[in-house]
């Protein structure tokens, strides 16, 4: 066990230092103490206050109450579905979690470094996720090309695959052709915000200043979202190469990966994965790049909003975790104010497919013009929940219906969530869309990071409604004010929904509220909860007329 | 600063606004007396962006971006008041109201310099006061005895503007934002009072408290007295 100073010491000889020493001490005393506070601000400099500040954003570090070690309890939209809540109440030293990315296979436990799931009275170890299976149609992947080789997570059988030939091949050709292959290709940030990455990554390259950063986002937070987890658990190379590839089209000398917390065993099997990257001479000093490019990562401490980018910049420097005002963007003033690439774990893991088979291969994977693929989080009410690739342009009923297998026996679909939560909830009558922007965006709605958690029809969706603002209101960061302020008054607007308030009053508020939140919110939490409210007042009247009817 | 030269101009409301290099659109606007209501704005201090009661128009840009953070560029031109904006400003003012209710919307403005700023903007925009009445977010710490300055956060609206000056004026880094959404507040580190923190009770985060939420018990308590500075010749020549 490591002493203050020893952990101190090891801080300062690498980069963001701030998440890496509380991860320690938080594990070091199974909580982060005051003494453990006093001894980070004073061995990173850093004002006491701010230490203790930005350490109580954070959700996961005991602080006063409880262990480190005590179970948390995901009580996100689909494990709530399973009765999660119930569970929680029964049990005496138990804390609840948002939403822990594993609704293909609820509930999670977290206990310490390791995940447990909960079905009925049992608790199970769960390391790993279930593999995504393939879609019925036989249709081509990009980023579920390899992933269900046995090996392919281990380094020797992802190279025999043709895994980092993209990056021999880049290495002959240079960066210019890389960029503009990922130009063709149209691959776009699929983290949900959809930026062109070739742009992005030329932005970078040409922007003044260093070292440069690539960071992989990997706080997946977004409710009903599991993808990231999936590619992480079986094709961790494949995001390396990714994230190695940015490195030498940009230049950059540091890297990381931000990983959420509740992902505890990935961050043991990407180490691995990095220590054989070194060996290979990819990353860390002199290697192969022509740079000491390495890469390093940083666990999150449960925070939702540090998967915007620039409140993950902001906590990987040790900062409260506030979005940033932009401009000026990551591209060039990202870590440390200095150019970074920020990308999500599905964008970077297509890289190294793309190059291999080419941009017109990745175009054409598309519907239309839409090009490309994306992979989507299905869950809820579903007969086979899990992870799918599907192209651009897919109808959302042939996904639910056909790849997903329809509604639970006896029941029939009632609506499904987009974007996780963030797209709110689509009507039944709805899922004749398809999947992409355009085509969400006319209903109302989005795509984004693509979770899509599903409703039979014996759902209740105004509670469902009550669930998702409980989390944006608890997530709101507290930095804008039509955030912080709207989400609590939508809560509370959904806490009284009943025959004793006034029903166009209650419409007339949550149609305000929701308008400033989306005008003026400082970014897309405060949009995402005014997109939730708004789906319930306009997909679901009757059941929330219902509610306003006095009981006969 | 008005010492540097024009960086250009732009159009603000139909005129044309001289603008320096690198400044925002509120600071330009701002000197040269065109008002943009905002509350976690303080010239002193790096722009926040956190109120959103500055957002403005720009033509040609999506949505409604805050002006103190918005850099002035040639040519852009910019709407302060539409119709739209306005009814997004006072429905907005209406939420920021109800964090504390509206009864103590008016404060001794003994309490500090700024400390009208709330009160001022709601008899500029007229909110609904009572409209968004819910759970309120601050809690006073009177348990906090120092002599100098009162911490009244049951007005604390969390614009950060005390916890800014703090660290960029005056290099104490005493207080913080702790805590999250609905919940943050300000605190020194573990909660504590300002006295066991590295407070110099400069007085600072008194003066640009928007609310009277941190309030200077000096000048409330001399006010009390009669005649404060009367001296005691004075008083012997009275008697």
């Amino acid at each position: 066990m490591y002493s203050d100073s020893q952990l101190i010491e090891l801080a300062a000889q690498q980069p963001a230092p701030f998440l890496w020493l509380l991860d320690q001490f938080h594990r070091r005393d199974d909580r982060l103490t005051p003494d453990a506070m006093r001894a980070i601000a004073s061995g990173l400099r850093m004002p006491l206050a701010d230490v203790y500040g930005t350490a109580t954003f954070y959700h996961h570090l005991a602080l006063g109450n409880g262990n480190r070690s005590e179970p948390r309890v995901c009580t996100g939209p689909v494990c709530r579905l399973q009765g999660s809540e119930q569970w929680l109440a029964d049990c005496t030293d138990a804390h609840s979690m948002a939403c822990a990315g594993r609704c293909d296979i609820p509930v999670p436990v977290l206990q310490g470094d390791s995940t447990h799931r909960l079905t009925g009275n049992s608790l199970e170890p769960t390391a790993k996720g279930p593999m995504p299976v393939p879609n019925p149609d036989g249709l081509p992947e990009c980023i579920f090309e390899h992933i269900r080789q046995p090996d392919q997570a281990t380094y020797d059988g992802y190279a025999a695959r043709d895994g980092f030939q993209a990056l021999e091949e880049a290495f002959d050709t240079g960066p210019d052709r890389l960029l503009q292959t990922l130009d063709d290709s149209g691959l776009a940030g699929r983290g949900g915000a959809g930026f062109p990455t070739g742009r992005k990554w030329r932005s970078v390259r040409e922007a003044p200043g260093s070292p440069k950063t690539i960071v992989c986002n990997a706080d997946e937070g977004e409710p009903g979202c599991f993808k990231d987890r999936a590619i992480l658990e079986y094709d961790p190379y494949a995001v390396l190469e990714g994230m190695i590839l940015a490195a030498f089209a940009t230049e950059a000398e540091l890297g990381f990966i931000y990983l959420r917390y509740e992902y505890p065993e990935l961050q043991i099997q990407l180490e691995e994965a990095l220590t054989a990257c070194r060996k290979a001479n990819l990353l860390g000093p002199s290697n192969r790049l022509g740079s000491d490019f390495d890469i390093h990562i940083r666990r999150g401490a449960g925070a939702y909003v540090c998967g915007e980018e620039g409140s993950l910049l902001n906590s990987l420097e040790g900062k409260h975790p506030f979005p940033r005002n932009r401009p000026p963007f990551p591209v060039t003033h990202g870590y440390l104010q200095k150019p970074t690439v920020v990308n999500n774990v599905e964008t970077l893991a297509a890289v190294p497919h793309i190059l291999r088979h080419g941009a017109g291969w990745y175009r054409n994977l598309g519907r239309g013009e839409l090009a490309g693929t994306k992979v989507i989080s299905v869950s809820g009410d579903v007969q086979r929940p899990g992870n799918y690739e599907v192209p651009f342009g897919f109808p959302l009923s042939e996904l639910l219906y056909e790849w997903a297998g329809g509604p639970p026996s006896g029941s029939n679909f009632q609506a499904a969530s987009m974007a996780g939560l963030s797209g709110g909830f689509l009507s039944a009558n709805d899922f004749d869309v398809t999947l992409d922007e355009p085509s969400l965006r006319s209903r109302n709605s989005m795509l984004g990071a693509a979770g899509i958690i599903v409703y039979d029809d014996t759902r209740d969706m105004v509670d469902e409604t009550r669930v998702a603002i409980e989390f944006f209101a608890e997530e709101s960061c507290g930095k804008c004010f039509p955030c912080r302020i709207g989400s609590r008054r939508l809560r509370e607007r959904l806490d009284a929904v009943g025959p004793d308030t006034d029903r166009d009053e209650w419409l007339d508020d949550v149609n305000d509220l929701g308008r400033v939140m989306r005008n003026l919110s400082a970014c897309g939490l405060g949009v995402a909860a005014s997109f939730v409210s708004d789906s319930l007042v306009r997909n679901f009247p009757d059941q929330l007329e219902q509610r306003f009817e006095a009981p006969e | 600063m008005t010492s540097s030269p024009a960086a250009g101009t732009f159009i603000l409301d139909g005129r044309q606004v001289e603008f320096h290099e690198g400044e925002s659109v509120l600071a330009a606007a701002r000197r040269q007396a065109i008002d943009i209501p905002s509350l976690c704005y303080d010239d002193r201090l790096e722009a926040f962006g956190g109120c959103r009661l500055c957002a403005v128009s720009v033509k040609g840009v999506n949505g409604f971006p805050a002006s103190c953070t918005t850099q002035a560029q040639p040519d852009m031109e910019i709407e302060t008041r539409t119709p739209e904006l306005d009814d997004l400003r006072r429905t907005l003012l209406a939420m920021v109201v109800s964090e504390n209710g509206s009864e103590r919307l008016a404060v001794d403005p003994l309490r500090g310099l700024a400390s009208q700023e709330l009160q001022e903007a709601v008899v500029e925009l007229k909110p609904d006061l009572d409209r968004f009445k819910g759970a309120t977010s601050g809690s006073s710490r009177s348990d906090d005895a120092n002599p100098f300055i009162l911490r009244d956060y049951d007005l604390c609206i969390s614009c950060y503007r005390c916890v800014r000056v703090c660290a960029e004026q005056e290099g104490d880094y005493a207080i913080t934002v702790a805590g999250r959404g609905f919940g943050t507040h300000i605190s020194v580190e573990f909660n504590g009072h300002l006295r066991d923190s590295s407070c110099t009770f400069c007085g600072q985060c008194v003066q640009t408290c928007p609310t009277g939420a941190l309030a200077d018990r000096k000048a409330m308590r001399f006010a009390q007295i009669e005649d404060p500075v009367e001296s005691p010749s004075k008083k012997r020549k009275r008697s």
